[in-house]
């Protein structure tokens, strides 16, 4: 390995250590790194990774999978890029990926990571499941192939194939068609947007996908693009402009949220409950999108919204992104930072954890799960929560 | 080696214990210019009995054990000099106990300095803390452990003079209270018991703080920050005598720096003030500004810059990256506050002579009865030849220290043989014997305070 | 050392239900089906490359198949491998004879002094191709190789037998083995590695080329159907307490005369 060959040579080396990195924007807890909150060991935090990566690019270290593992343990989360006080702090996250990509190039990578790309590479999503199989959760919804309608509804990875994001999936279709919404599908067409593959360190393959998503999506004439995935929305936001993305695209809370305000949707259903909003990463600190999902949240009669104390840019992650949700590094204990979420929730006294991205769903649901907490506290989608108040079952 | 690791993880678990190189690698690492050594095992406990049961082994073992907190002394105070096992405290960080009445907190050694300030202004705001400046990771075990100064140094001392109690892990495993938490009370006050003169001051070569009993202070409604400036450093001293005599002020920092260039050959004073009304605050100012700096301000030799609200707290430091370079140390000395005019002369010579922009710093602690002076040495750690002229300045600087008359504050190994070397002889025989006493195998912290020679 | 690694291309079949058989019900219905190099292949590849990369020397992958048979080449080219070389023939006829003469005919051609196979294929598993070829090319061989350790003109192997044996060898090269999974972990291949990989060379040939003409390939094995296993009553889901479903359990496995 070559220091020399590395992108950020230059500045690799200009992080001490500090650690402020670690903190939340609100300064309440030294564990907002969802890695370090795991493991609780120097090298987890983001300043042990940038010396890590350092330390073996200029041979001072091998590689190993440990150090692949501590690598790959980052969630993308941007907490540490937020909270870094130092010029060079933009490029925190580049700096990782970049080293991810390094290893990715030397072919060296966790077999879970491995898993994980090739799968895409193989049938468009990370699960490695059929391509045939991505738009089965479409039965009997009555939503239909995109077709020059004015939207097209992005559903993703998870949403289409993991069992519980379908619902979701399904959830927000049925709201778009009662607010009278015209959006279609691409079901089996649709290929994973890449934001995590981009995340992951492959770039290449991030290009294929991208590339061929904006021209899937232009040769179909889609202007306006609505994500269920936060994780979508950011790899079409901020990464696909430079191959000529030919259309815009929004996050579903924000079209929710101008919806209600357009008076498009009834929510006087209500829904009755304490509600506590965990905001996901792509969407809040990656892309400073806070009060959307809150506004929608409180236009429905009957909803007490609490906050967490670690709320807004200072969410704690999930521990889903960076691939986490499938390749789980930070799983397994009762410091998985889904776990630490999920007691921060139940301890606000609120009986539903809301949530707005379909990796945040699976993460925390399962966290709830493991921490015993069913019959205290449910997980569920924004999208759901209308639905109910929409009176949609 | 293999057996050792097996009983680490007994105590603390497997995930809690490592022998990987990278973890190795990275805790055998100083922040500053210090050389890195590799421990044996990196270890990071969670309770007081887990640290007993690590101490006990490695007194079995004859394995060195050296505590590290946020690892910012910038001193080599947490480098493994001798291999062993690095011990880091952090997951022992629980805030246990907030007595407003009383003021204090009770908290775990690994309660980091930002986590205090937040946790204080969330749920108990008319309360707060000596913070001391450092990145907010930096924890109150640590900060205390090497008499550590904050944002309260002027008029309240060292924040190793705020603790009413500690309890402490001792070398050969045993676990001591120090204060009133000693026979059963709470944890109010240090003295009249027999105190802890023992574990502060000593580098962790004598036993590992487990918790504190730290006094809090009113914590005002307004907070802020006056600046200003006088052109002749001989001016410092006389500025510093009379900003104490009023009583109305808390921390009070001189500094002066070659960066910005209009801010060179200047000193600058931070003077802050807090108040529970525009009433008080008014009061303050006028005390300060109109009569203890009237003088200076009418007759032009010193310079009224401002008030503003609001403080920093944590304060947020960049000083590392100054030279785009990663890494800075500094010799920080307890000196008298006369020495201020020379400490800052010389240092200036030091850095220009190194080639490094000078800056220094001197903060009041108590009411003038000393300050703190430091010079700040910024490197390149991508560029040895920049860290070797930092070395060397930090070492001219120790050398500066002693010869102005002070003492240097949580020496690195350089200072440490200067001051022992001018210890008097039945004081260093004392401490030989307590050294010997407390930690007969010589594992605690071994490299740093080595007194046993 | 110069060694020669025999690839085939296999469906994904992660998915059971993935499985449909065609039409003339003597193949799979391929549409809507990805692949990829087979798994033991990938081994045997990385095994290559691995040696490759510490003794030096050169690494051909060869394969039989048709055109789509390209992109498995890409992936060998982009793992390490110097040249890639497809025998343009139709391999649905599956059998391994056939393929192991094509083979033998153009390993050959090229100097050796190791030869590689996975184990088994994914689809077929027959397992016979790489002790076909060995035996063809009269070159010692041995197969399910969990661990491989290559020296100038010999390798150490250890292959696995039942119950966790293992029983070890010494061959003097050149010689023939066939690689079982788990024997390293095999890296992976970018979409950036496979780009780079298009400047490598890779030949194709017809077995008329190789001087092997159609009368010469006639099966001695010939493939009549292929059919989906018929389906079994399913499974008895067994609910309740954890008392009650072990004594349903007990009774159900006692009544089936498992003890």
């Amino acid at each position: 390995m070559n220091l020399a060959d590395y992108k950020y040579a230059d500045i690799i080396h200009r992080c001490f250590r500090c650690g402020y990195c670690k903190f939340p924007v609100n300064w309440m807890d030294a564990n907002n790194c969802p890695a370090y909150a795991r493991f609780r060991m120097e090298t987890y935090s983001c300043g042990g990774r940038l010396w890590l990566t350092r330390a073996w690019l200029s041979g001072e270290i091998d590689w190993s999978d440990h150090l692949a593992e501590i690598l790959y343990s980052c969630t993308a989360c941007k907490n540490c890029e937020v909270k870094c006080p130092l010029g060079f702090s933009v490029d925190i996250l580049n700096m990782i990926i970049a080293a991810k990509a390094e290893m990715v190039e030397s072919g060296r990578i966790l077999s879970s990571v491995k898993e994980f790309l090739e799968n895409i590479q193989r049938q468009g999503n990370p699960y490695g499941h059929s391509r045939v199989k991505r738009g089965e959760w479409l039965e009997g919804t009555g939503i239909e192939p995109y077709q020059g309608h004015d939207f097209l509804y992005y559903v993703g990875c998870v949403g289409s194939y993991d069992a519980r994001a379908q619902e979701v999936a399904r959830a927000l279709g049925k709201v778009l068609q009662k607010a009278g919404v015209s959006f279609g599908v691409l079901g089996n067409d649709e290929n994973c947007d890449g934001n995590e593959v981009n995340k992951l360190g492959e770039e290449t393959l991030f290009e294929m996908l991208a590339e061929e998503n904006v021209a899937q999506f232009k040769r179909l004439g889609i202007q306006k693009v609505v994500t269920l995935s936060p994780h979508s929305y950011n790899a079409m936001k901020n990464d696909y402009p430079r191959f000529n993305r030919g259309f815009d695209v929004m996050h579903y809370t924000q079209l929710l949220e101008s919806l209600l305000s357009d008076g498009r949707l009834d929510v006087s259903g209500g829904f009755d409950a304490a509600v506590t909003y965990h905001d996901p990463c792509f969407l809040g600190r990656w892309n400073d999108e806070y009060e959307a999902a809150r506004n929608v949240l409180a236009a429905i009669p009957g909803i007490q919204l609490i906050e967490m104390e670690r709320n807004r840019d200072s969410t704690l992650c999930c521990g889903g992104g960076g691939g986490n949700f499938y390749i789980d590094l930070l799983g397994g204990s009762e410091r998985s930072p889904a776990r630490i979420r999920v007691r921060e929730a139940h301890a606000t006294k609120a009986r539903i954890l809301a949530v707005a991205c379909p990796n945040c769903l699976t993460m925390l649901e399962d966290a709830v799960k493991a921490e015993g907490l069913e019959e205290e506290l449910v997980v569920r989608d924004v999208s759901e929560i209308v639905a109910e108040a929409c009176g949609i079952t | 080696m293999d057996s050792i690791r097996q009983a680490l993880a007994e105590i603390v678990g497997e995930e809690q214990v490592s022998t990987h190189p990278e973890e190795l690698y990275i805790y055998s690492f100083d922040l500053g210019t210090t050389e890195p050594h590799r421990p044996d095992y990196a270890v990071a406990p969670r309770t007081t009995e887990e640290v007993q049961g690590i101490v006990k082994l490695a007194n079995k073992e004859k394995i060195p054990v050296v505590p590290l907190g946020g690892g910012l002394s910038l001193a080599g105070l947490a480098v493994p000099f001798k291999g062993g096992i690095a011990l880091d405290l952090k997951r022992m960080d629980s805030i246990i106990e907030v007595n407003e009445e009383a003021r204090y907190a009770v908290v775990e050694c690994g309660v980091s300095q930002a986590q205090m300030c937040s946790y204080l202004e969330r749920y108990h705001p008319t309360l707060t803390h000596s913070e001391p400046g450092a990145p907010g990771t930096a924890t109150i075990g640590g900060n205390i452990a090497i008499h550590g100064q904050g944002d309260l140094a002027q008029p309240y001392g060292f924040n190793s003079d705020m603790v009413n109690g500690l309890e402490v892990v001792l070398p050969t495993g045993e676990v001591c209270r120090f204060g009133s938490c000693a026979i059963g009370a709470s944890w109010f006050t240090l003295h009249p018991l027999p105190d802890l003169g023992l574990f502060l001051g000593w580098g962790g070569t004598t036993g590992i703080i487990t918790k504190i009993s730290l006094r809090l202070f009113p914590c005002k409604k307004i907070r802020g920050v006056g600046l200003f400036v006088v052109e002749d450093e001989e001016l410092v001293p006389e500025v510093m005598y009379k900003l104490t005599h009023t009583q109305m002020a808390e921390d009070i920092i001189a500094f002066s720096q070659a960066i910005p260039p209009f801010t060179s050959g200047l000193q600058h004073f931070t003077i802050n003030l807090a108040a529970d009304s525009e009433k008080e605050l008014e009061f303050k100012q006028e005390i300060i500004w109109d009569d203890a700096l009237g003088e200076y301000i009418r007759s032009g030799a010193g310079g009224f810059l401002g008030f503003s609200r609001g403080l920093d707290r944590p304060v947020v430091s960049k000083t590392s990256d100054w030279r785009k370079g990663g890494g800075f140390e500094y010799v920080g000395s307890i000196m008298p506050i006369e020495k201020y005019p020379e400490c800052y002369r010389r240092g200036r010579e030091i850095s220009e002579r190194h080639g490094i922009p000078y800056t220094v710093l001197g903060r009041c602690i108590g009411i003038a009865h000393a300050m703190m002076f430091s010079w700040t040495y910024a490197f390149n750690r991508a560029d040895p030849e920049t860290v070797k002229q930092a070395r060397g300045a930090l070492h001219e600087t120790d050398d500066l220290v002693l010869e102005l008359g002070g003492t240097i504050w949580k020496p690195g190994l350089y200072g440490q043989k200067l001051v022992v070397d001018r210890l008097d002889p039945n004081t260093l025989n004392l401490m030989k014997k307590v050294k010997q006493l407390l930690d007969p195998n010589g594992i605690m912290n071994p490299g740093n305070w080595e007194v046993s020679r | 050392m110069d060694i020669i690694a025999c690839i085939k291309r296999v469906p994904d079949t992660s998915e059971a239900d993935a499985i449909k058989i065609d039409s003339s019900q003597r193949d799979i219905e391929k549409s809507g089906l990805a692949f990829k190099i087979n798994d033991w292949d990938e081994y045997a590849l990385e095994a290559a490359v691995q040696i490759k990369e510490k003794l030096g020397g050169t690494l051909t992958a060869v394969t039989v198949g048709s055109q789509e048979w390209n992109d498995i080449l890409r992936r060998a080219l982009a793992m390490g491998a110097d040249t890639g070389i497809r025998i343009d023939h139709d391999v649905a006829s599956e059998d391994p004879h056939i393929v192991a003469l094509i083979l033998k005919t153009v390993i050959q051609r090229l100097p050796y002094d190791l030869v590689l196979f996975g184990a088994q294929s994914e689809d077929f598993g027959s397992g016979q191709l790489g002790a076909m070829v060995a035996e063809m090319l009269g070159i010692p061989h041995a197969t399910l190789a969990v661990s491989l350790e290559a020296r100038e003109n010999k390798v150490h192997i250890s292959r696995e037998l039942e119950a966790g044996t293992l029983e070890s060898y010494t061959i003097e090269l050149p010689a023939l083995l066939t690689i079982h999974t788990g024997i390293n972990q095999p890296r992976y291949i970018s979409l950036g590695g496979i780009k780079r990989a298009m400047r490598k060379e890779l030949q194709v040939m017809s077995p008329n080329d190789l001087g092997l003409s159609v009368d010469m390939l006639i099966p001695m094995v010939k493939l009549e159907r292929l059919e989906l296993p018929s389906k079994g009553k399913g499974a008895e889901l067994i609910t309740g307490a954890p008392e009650e479903a072990a004594e349903q359990m007990a009774k159900t496995l006692k009544e089936a005369g498992i003890f």
